[in-house]
């Protein structure tokens, strides 16, 4: 038994980790599909579709959080190529799938480290959990 | 007398409308706005009986796919169960359909129904459907 912090967070790409990653957090959601009839007194429900999305600051440091960065900032289309695997680590412990890049934001502030921060959503099912 | 379908299946709908039908007649309506109107049957006809089932088994909307089939379409008249029809006591009471109270029956008033246009049928998720059925309460031959 243990507690995990900050220090214990990974974030990879493909397989290849990511550095100076500030923090990340995933969130996964289900919708509920009401199955409530007319004699029902109390609403009911079936699980429908899951959606699993994440997000993550990364600290602009000698180019670490560029390759997430320009899967949707650059000059070419966005294409299915751009989709990564992405993999949420802490401890021996993760969090893995396909992912879509949904939101990039980098920012630069006087007085601030620069940093970049990313929105991505999973596509399909994980491919991975262990908690 | 028409052909007669299996009884509708015994399933409680998300939601349910009626539009009981009006009585046989015409209306004449004079120039100065007078109106006067004939009545020709002494029975109530095309009641309008809508069922949608919403987020419903796969297995449950084969039933009603099937009862559509089996009725030969909108060709067939059938009766309908009592579970699509209860949850309002106070309009549709008891299982006997000879009771006038049961209001969202065909029998007491002399109707049978049948299938107004095919039932649609939308996919939710693997698994799961969403009907809606419109029938018709028609006086039969």
């Amino acid at each position: 038994m243990s507690y995990y912090s900050g220090k214990d967070g990974t974030l990879t790409y493909n397989g290849t980790a990511v550095a100076k990653v500030s923090n990340w957090s995933v969130s996964s959601a289900v919708d509920p599909l009401e199955t409530t009839v007319l004699t029902d007194s109390d609403r009911s429900f079936v699980p429908g579709i899951r959606s699993i999305s994440g997000s993550a600051t990364i600290f602009y440091y000698d180019d670490a959080a560029v390759p997430l960065l320009q899967r949707i900032i650059k000059t070419a289309v966005v294409s299915e190529a751009d989709v990564l695997v992405i993999k949420l680590g802490w401890g021996s412990k993760f969090i893995q799938g396909s992912c879509v890049i949904t939101s990039a934001e980098l920012s630069c502030a006087v007085g601030e480290v620069m940093q970049a921060s990313i929105q991505f959503q999973f596509t399909g099912a994980p491919t991975g959990v262990v908690l | 007398m028409s052909f007669e379908g299996p009884t509708f299946p015994t399933l409680a709908p998300t939601s349910r409308s009626l539009v009981p039908g009006d009585f046989p007649g015409t209306k004449f309506s004079a120039q100065n706005g007078a109106e006067a109107r004939v009545q020709y049957g002494s029975r109530r006809t095309n009641t309008e009986f809508s069922l949608s089932f919403d987020n419903i088994s796969d297995a449950n909307a084969a039933l009603i796919h099937d009862h559509y089939h089996n009725c030969r379409g909108t060709l067939g008249i059938f009766h309908v169960d009592y579970k699509p029809k209860e949850g309002n006591p106070g309009f549709h009471e008891g299982i006997s359909g000879e009771n006038t109270a049961n209001r969202f029956s065909t029998i007491p008033w002399g109707l049978k129904y049948r299938y107004a246009e095919p039932p649609q049928f939308s996919s939710v998720k693997p698994g799961r459907m969403s009907v809606t059925v419109k029938l018709t309460g028609i006086l039969d031959t």
